[in-house]
């Protein structure tokens, strides 16, 4: 649950730089990695679907500090991105919020795209954790 | 691009509820089947086009009177239904209307770079934001049309905002449909206002 809660928690130092927000989800996610599978399947679909969003948001920073320095005109093409943006962090803020209440139910989320990546890599079988690898045999096995 | 609706001095009630009840019948099946294939003839096109115009850098010159010719078709369709104009609207890709125009002047060179942008990632900065908005519009155009209806019923005259909102979620939505058909490199945009270095 508060995987999801990193980027609402960052979101305030995350406006003038939104690459904290993805470290924040980056540290969280080795942090508490190890608190079992479960913890770990939703931290890293926190942290993956954070990946584009930042990408979007640093973008829009980026371009409106270019246009600010540079004394630029704020194009029809820059309110576009600016709208594009907010309509990509209002979709990722509702599935974040609908992710962390599941999660804190104990329930699985999955997020289009990110969710089954991160459950591939969470739950896959490793080869050192295969049915072949026997631990505690009987006597004599 | 140049969109034009002539805002008629009265409009007619006899047409305006013929149309209302009997549109469907008359105008919109029957131009709505014949402009389907005109769509599919068009969707072709516009694949063909983007090929030549990754190549050499220019819009054949017939395809895109033929996509002019189609979306003039359309406006006069949709003048009709929104009610912002009467009579019967023409069938034809070259067919002229007396109430509606649009004009697209021929741009001699497109931007290769642009027509890549717009392929891969249109959906997301063009599609996203303006279909965004215009949603929201769409419901508000949607109000007003149904109250000019019964405005014009009553007194034969549509009101001036009224028209102009509703022209202008046609004009915007013209502009989106053109900067996506690489029809223009200029982004839209965000107003249904008639801007003042617009040209046809």
């Amino acid at each position: 649950m508060g995987a999801y809660f990193m980027m609402f928690a960052t979101a305030a130092m995350g406006i003038p730089l939104p690459i904290l927000n993805l470290v924040a989800a980056i540290i969280y996610y080795y942090v508490n990695r190890d608190k079992g599978r479960f913890v770990q399947f939703h931290t890293l679909q926190s942290l993956y679907s954070q990946i584009p969003v930042t990408m979007v948001n640093t973008g829009l920073v980026v371009w409106t500090i270019i246009n600010f320095v540079r004394d630029l005109d704020f194009t029809s093409f820059y309110w576009g991105y600016l709208v594009m943006a907010a309509v990509v962090n209002l979709v990722y803020f509702i599935f974040s919020l609908v992710g962390a209440v599941r999660a804190r139910k104990g329930l699985f989320y999955y997020f289009l795209f990110f969710g089954k990546l991160a459950y591939y890599q969470v739950y896959r079988i490793r080869p050192e954790q295969g049915p072949s690898t026997f631990r505690n045999r009987p006597p004599g096995q | 691009m140049k969109l034009t609706v002539q805002h008629q001095e009265s409009y007619s009630r006899g047409e305006l509820l013929l149309r209302t009840f009997f549109g469907w019948l008359y105008i919109y099946i029957p131009h709505g089947i014949v402009l389907l294939f005109v769509a599919l003839w068009s969707a072709i096109l516009q694949f063909v086009a983007f090929w030549v115009i990754l190549f050499t850098g220019r819009y054949p010159q017939s395809m895109f009177e033929f996509q002019e010719g189609m979306l003039k078709w359309s406006l006069r369709l949709s003048a009709r239904m929104y009610n912002i104009a009467d009579g019967y609207p023409a069938f034809g890709i070259k067919s002229t209307d007396e109430h509606t125009d649009l004009v697209v002047p021929y741009p001699e060179k497109v931007n290769r770079g642009l027509v890549l942008l717009r392929l891969f990632f249109g959906i997301f900065y063009v599609y996203l934001p303006h279909g965004f908005i215009l949603m929201f519009r769409a419901w508000f155009v949607g109000i007003l049309i149904f109250a000019a209806w019964w405005v014009v019923l009553f007194t034969g005259k549509y009101p001036d905002f009224m028209f102009d909102w509703v022209t202008g979620q046609l004009r915007w939505q013209f502009r989106v449909s053109l900067y996506m058909m690489y029809m223009t490199d200029t982004y839209p945009p965000f107003t249904g206002d008639e801007l003042p270095g617009e040209d046809g």
